[in-house]
Parts: structure tokens; C-alpha cells; sequence
């Protein structure tokens, strides 16, 4: 299926179609899933009205961890396969990701204020966070610094799979970094098991972010073959200039 | 293996004659840990709990300084291209070319590091064993630098690239590496462990990091 969709004008007519689809279903789901954080569910008995942070939270630092594999796994069928689309996946993928990373950075940070009494704590799970951030940072950092494309894709898709090795062992060495000097005026947001009337509007924005990021990845992907296209439409009027005034052409 | 003995020697040679061997590394180590206390103030008992940490930090800082040279200069010249052909293959290759390097460079930071502890007010087991543990760490970090490197060979500036490539990935190792110094200090018996965590680090990464290396090559060399 994938090499069927290789051909940009076969990814163009699906894209152009699956758009408007993911928008409309992801603002309807926002909708829903932000009514149902804010209004539609009672406040924590616990941790108040601040509970209701968690539902932009708790998706954002999924689709952090979510994208980082979607983003390895474009890499592997890539780095297979040579699939240009899934390269081109990976390409658009990582900066969406990283965005998210910093979201589920931002409003931990939101949430860690009036539930810790600190901004920041460098507790594990936060900690591995951020070096994921750091991850997302490097792999755009080595694209944008290769010119030739194929070998920035090449490269690209050799870090994106260590990566995911390094990010597994991150978690664990981190766990076990902060266990040695758990500060003790931590509180482990370990809480009550989470009631039905919390998990519906989590679920709703968990699967509206998903959308939501389905559809950027969708709508970047589109853009970028347009203007892959726009380039070559103008090389070739370029060239076509060229010789209309007896020059030779620019070599292809 | 002659070949892998051959290469690890060419690399040897070549940092003593074009980098001054050691000295830079060790240099930069000794700055770094002169000038950490002239930054954090000189409380005894702070540089004591801190020492061990600094030290693995500036240990990890001086590995990516020589990292830019590795990959960098045999991808301009071509060397790299004529490596690509040998019949050892690039993974084992890669191995021999990188701890060669690291071990021809980096030798004297676990000594700098003894010595260091003792001048930062860390007793002196816990000294020796933040030395063990720098040593232990030393091959993960060429490796993980040289992994870096590899990805960013022949891109200009790519010193900042590599160390924003490499820093995530040195992240276990720093962690182990420093909290046995740091255990060790504290009279905690989980130094051993983090000693013990370190090197099989070390290992898994000897194991792995020469076919991530020969993806990166391979990749940059179209």
C-alpha cells in the first residue's frame, strides 16, 4: 500500500481528501473533549478545578511519545525500503512532535505549580521528557544541516532509529537516577484510580490530539509536495528561458 | 584482525601527530574542573558533593572535542570512501578507528579525574572509584561521540551538531558513571552497582554503536 501511494500525484488526491476529513473530525472532537474537561466533568476531589489541566496534559505528553515512534517507524520502512514517502513522513512528523514535547513540557509545568509547589522538579519522568525534546531538537538539527537530500535522509533515518534504543534506556537510567535521590516533599501524583466521569472527556481529547496530529502530518506532507512541484515548475521555466535565449541549459 | 590492529594504530599515531595526543583533551578537562569551583563558590562540603558529578560532566565535555576530527577529516579526504571498500567491513572498523582514538586521547581524564576528587575534598576511595567509573565510561562515550561525528562528517561547524546529537545519547552513562562517584561519596553501597551499570553501558555500546557508526558512514557516503 505504501509503495502505491509512493507516486505524489496517488498522495495528492488521497491527502486531498483525507484533510478535510481529519480537520473537521478534530474540531468537532476538540469541541466536545473541551466542553466535557471544562464543564462536563466534576472537579477532583483531591486536586480541585487543577485536575482539569491534566486533560490538555496527559494527551500532549502521549502524542510526544506517540510521534517519536510514528517517527522511527517512518524511519525504519525508510532506511528498508527507501520509501521516499515515509521519509517524507519523517520529515514532516518530527517538527509536530517536537511541538508537542514542548506542550506536555509547558503544561506539566502549569500543573506541577499548584499540585507540587514548583515549577519544575527534576523528577524522572519530566527529566526523560526533555531529553526527548533534546532528541527531536538533534534529528531536525542533522536535517537541516545535510544539503544533499538524500544523504540528510539517510542519516536522518540512522539517528531516528537509535533513538528509540537510547530513549528506552534514558527512561530506565533516569528511573532508577532519581529513585537514588528521590527528594522527599515530592507528591507522587499516584491519586485516586481515575473515575469514569475524568476518563470520558481524557479519552475524547486523547483522540481529538490524535486526529489533531494526524491532520498537520497530513496537511504538511501535502505542502510539501506542492512546493517540491513548485520547484520543478520553475527550474523548468528557468531553463525553457535560458534557451529561448540561445543559452544552454541548466544542467537537470 | 590485523587490519582492525593496523587501523586502531593509524589512529593512535594520527592523534599524537596532528592533535597533540592527549593534551587537548586532558587540557580542557583540567580548565573545566579548575573553573567549575571559581563558579559555584568554594564551600568545602559543596565541592565535595558536587566533585564527582562535575568531574563526569567535564569528562563527557572533553570527549566531544576531539569527536569533530574523527568522521570529519577522513570524509573530506576521501579516506573514508577507500575504508568503505576494506574486506573487514565498516562495523568492526569503526570500532578499531574510534577506541582507537579514544584510547590514544582520553587515557589520562581518569587520572585528572583522581587527582581532581582529591583537590575537590572527595576522600580518596571515593576518588578512586570515580576514576573507575570514568574509565568504565570512557569507551560508551567515544562511541556514542564517534556515532555523532559519523552522522555530521564534513558539515561545517558541526562541533555544535555533534554535541546536540550526542548529549541525549550519553545520557545512561553519565548517570551511571557519575553516581558511582557520587554513591561512593556518600558512603552508599550502590557504588559498586552504578560501577557494575557503567561498564555494562560500555559494552552494550561496543556491541552495538560500530553498526550504528557503519549505518551513519554508509548513509553520508551516499
Amino acid at each position: 500500500m505504501l509503495s502505491y501511494f509512493s507516486n505524489p500525484q496517488r498522495f495528492d488526491g488521497l491527502a486531498r481528501r483525507v484533510i478535510p476529513v481529519l480537520g473537521v473530525v478534530t474540531i468537532v472532537l476538540l469541541a466536545i473533549g473541551v466542553w466535557l474537561a471544562f464543564f462536563g466533568s466534576p472537579p477532583d476531589y483531591q486536586q480541585g478545578e487543577t485536575i482539569r489541566i491534566m486533560y490538555v496534559h496527559v494527551p500532549a505528553a502521549y502524542m510526544a511519545m506517540a510521534l517519536y515512534a510514528a517517527l522511527a517507524g517512518a524511519s525504519f520502512v525508510y532506511f528498508v525500503w527507501r520509501h521516499s514517502l515515509a521519509d517524507a513522513a519523517a520529515e514532516v512528523i518530527a517538527p509536530i512532535g517536537a511541538v508537542f514535547t514542548v506542550l506536555a513540557l509547558m503544561t506539566g509545568s502549569l500543573w506541577g505549580k499548584p499540585m507540587w509547589g514548583t515549577w519544575w522538579e527534576w523528577d524522572a519522568r519530566m527529566t526523560s521528557v526533555l531529553v526527548l525534546l533534546l532528541v527531536y531538537l538533534g534529528y531536525m538539527a542533522l536535517r537541516s544541516a545535510l544539503e544533499d537530500a538524500q544523504q540528510a535522509a539517510r542519516a536522518a533515518a540512522v539517528l531516528a532509529m537509535a533513538g528509540i534504543v537510547n530513549l528506552v534506556i534514558v527512561k530506565f537510567s533516569v528511573d532508577w537516577w532519581s529513585s537514588l535521590h528521590q527528594p522527599a516533599s515530592v507528591i507522587r501524583f499516584d491519586g485516586p484510580t481515575i473515575h469514569s466521569s475524568q476518563l470520558w472527556p481524557l479519552g475524547v481529547m486523547a483522540l481529538a490530539y490524535t486526529t489533531l496530529a494526524a491532520w498537520l502530518v497530513f496537511y504538511r506532507l501535502r505542502s510539501r509536495t506542492l512546493i517540491q512541484k513548485a520547484r520543478q515548475i520553475e527550474r523548468r521555466k528557468l531553463r525553457d528561458a535560458r534557451q529561448a535565449q540561445g543559452e544552454p541549459g541548466e544542467l537537470a | 584482525m590485523g587490519g582492525m590492529g593496523a587501523i586502531f594504530w593509524r589512529e593512535a599515531r594520527l592523534a599524537w601527530a596532528g592533535g597533540g595526543g592527549p593534551a587537548g583533551p586532558a587540557a580542557f578537562f583540567l580548565a573545566a574542573i579548575t573553573l567549575a569551583p571559581l563558579a559555584i563558590g568554594p564551600d568545602p562540603d559543596l565541592l565535595a558533593s558536587a566533585g564527582p558529578g562535575l568531574m563526569a560532566f567535564a569528562a563527557l565535555l572533553s570527549v566531544l572535542q576531539s569527536a569533530e576530527r574523527l568522521y570529519g577529516d577522513d570524509f573530506v579526504d576521501g579516506t573514508l570512501d577507500l575504508y568503505a571498500l576494506l574486506p573487514i567491513g565498516l562495523p568492526l572498523l569503526s570500532l578499531a578507528k574510534t577506541l582507537g582514538q579514544g584510547v590514544a586521547t582520553l587515557w589520562p581524564l581518569p587520572v585528572i579525574a583522581l587527582l581532581g576528587g582529591l583537590m575537590y575534598g572527595v576522600p580518596l576511595v571515593s576518588s578512586l572509584m570515580l576514576a573507575a567509573s570514568l574509565a568504565a565510561a570512557i569507551p560508551a562515550l567515544v562511541l556514542l561521540a564517534g556515532f555523532a561525528g559519523a552522522l555530521a562528517a564534513g558539515v561545517r561547524r558541526s562541533g555544535l551538531l555533534i554535541a546536540l546529537i550526542a548529549t541525549p545519547l550519553m545520557v545512561p552513562v553519565l548517570i551511571f558513571a557519575a553516581g558511582a562517584g557520587r554513591a561512593g561519596f556518600e558512603g552508599d553501597e550502590r557504588a559498586l552497582a552504578n560501577l557494575g551499570l557503567t561498564a555494562a553501558i560500555s559494552l552494550g555500546t561496543i556491541a552495538l554503536a560500530p553498526f550504528g557508526i557503519a549505518g551513519a558512514i554508509r548513509s553520508r557516503l551516499g
